[in-house]
């Protein structure tokens, strides 16, 4: 398996309205990472439970599977546990460092898959997609959650890995546009710029398919 | 204000975090461009529909895999490791598991019975043993004894001993034919002629003939 590189954190000017935030997110985190870097077996669970949410959700929003999902959640935090230690609390927040090592590891995971993906044939994929047109189209009102998620999963596929991450960092796990440049590494213009043309693909993959957005 | 300005403009436009003047010329723009506006839309439809999008949320067992696989107290890198492992490295750690000290005496049992079938008394060990010189002449003792064996084996082979008798076979043979052959020719040379005997050996090596001559 190939090595998750975690480059240093490039920091930005915090507006003030974010820094209580910030703040507060910082202290917690670090004192959880300290406790258990001490060896609290009660703050590893703690830590877990803080966040293999958002890990599990990165990597099923992702890869639109479960099965493959649990097992990217699974290697992220046995990673944590491994690297801990190079986690400096004083240099940004943890929410940011793991977000950028399930990053990592879902690139990889990524061009891995890239052959396997291409051997799969559309028409696979077509039919579920389908499926959910027709019942979008008979349901005349809002969408119901769970349908909604289905959709939401058939059109991210569609979209480019760079447009897709943005996306899922933004609009899915909301993070903030400072948060997403540290863990793409990529200026905050270039966040905003993708996550735009990343919502506009979304809206016409979705209209393609008679969801009335 | 440019295109490109709108599309980076447009997230902090639908966060509500634009400053007014910006947000006039933004709204001025989109009213001439056909293009950013209809970016627009797209990027409001798809920010609303993901926010009908529920959460995935992990399964319960994932969480439990993933906390059986936690540190138990403090990280083991941070422990430092034993004399014998930093001594040997990690190969002695192999060694020393159950299924090879098991391994171990069941190869010592097995050498003890077939010496016990095979009548191979055990001699006790004593301390005038353990002497260098005594040792080395015990080996080189031994490894001559192996050697001539060793020989005298292969010596007595079926096999060896045809192909021996084989080889010699056709020594003799070749050196009976060389003389016959050299016999004949000092015989026709005697007569006067020069053609050479239709009896004479088709393969005669050269320095056989040469010794005859």
């Amino acid at each position: 398996m190939a090595t998750v590189a975690i480059p240093a954190g490039r920091w930005t000017w915090v507006a003030p309205h974010l820094q209580a935030r910030t703040g507060d997110r910082l202290d917690a985190d670090a004192q959880l990472v300290e406790r258990c870097l001490s060896g609290q077996d009660a703050a590893w669970e703690e830590l877990v439970k803080l966040h293999s949410r958002r890990v599990y959700s990165i990597c099923y929003r992702f890869t639109s599977s479960d099965a493959e999902a649990q097992d990217l959640t699974q290697e992220v935090f046995l990673r944590v546990f491994k690297n801990l230690k190079s986690f400096r609390s004083g240099e940004g927040l943890f929410v940011v460092w793991l977000t950028r090592l399930t990053r990592n590891l879902l690139i990889d995971h990524y061009r891995r898959t890239r052959l396997e993906r291409a051997t799969e044939s559309l028409e696979d994929q077509a039919p579920a997609l389908e499926e959910n047109t027709a019942m979008m189209s008979r349901t005349e009102g809002m969408l119901a959650g769970r349908e909604a998620s289905e959709l939401l999963q058939s059109a991210l596929q569609k979209l480019s890995p760079d447009l897709r991450e943005t996306v899922i960092l933004r609009d899915l796990e909301e993070l903030e546009y400072r948060e997403i440049a540290q863990v793409l590494n990529v200026p905050e213009g270039t966040v905003k710029s993708r996550l735009n043309r990343g919502r506009a693909e979304l809206a016409r993959v979705l209209r393609r398919h008679k969801v009335r957005i | 204000m440019n295109c490109p300005e709108v599309e980076i403009l447009l997230c902090d436009y639908f966060d509500g975090t634009l400053p007014h003047p910006q947000g006039i010329a933004l709204e001025e723009h989109l009213a001439v461009c056909s293009a950013c506006a209809e970016l627009a839309r797209d990027v409001e439809g798809a920010t609303a529909f993901l926010d009908v999008v529920p959460v995935a949320d992990p399964p319960a067992e994932l969480l439990t895999r993933i906390l059986h696989q936690a540190p138990r107290g403090a990280q083991k890198s941070e422990e430092r490791a034993p004399w014998w492992r930093r001594l040997f490295g990690g190969w002695v750690e192999n060694v020393l598991q159950p299924r090879y000290a098991m391994g171990m005496a069941m190869t010592v049992l097995s050498l003890a019975m077939l010496a016990r079938f095979a009548h191979i008394e055990p001699r006790p060990l004593h301390a005038s043993d353990l002497d260098p010189a005594r040792v080395w002449q015990s080996i080189d003792d031994h490894s001559h004894r192996v050697w001539d064996r060793a020989m005298k084996y292969y010596d007595n082979l079926r096999l060896v001993i045809e192909i021996q008798s084989r080889l010699k076979e056709w020594s003799d043979q070749e050196q009976t034919a060389g003389v016959s052959g050299a016999a004949s020719q000092q015989t026709t040379g005697g007569q006067g002629s020069e053609k050479t005997s239709g009896t004479a050996p088709p393969r005669q090596t050269p320095v056989q003939t040469n010794d005859k001559r």
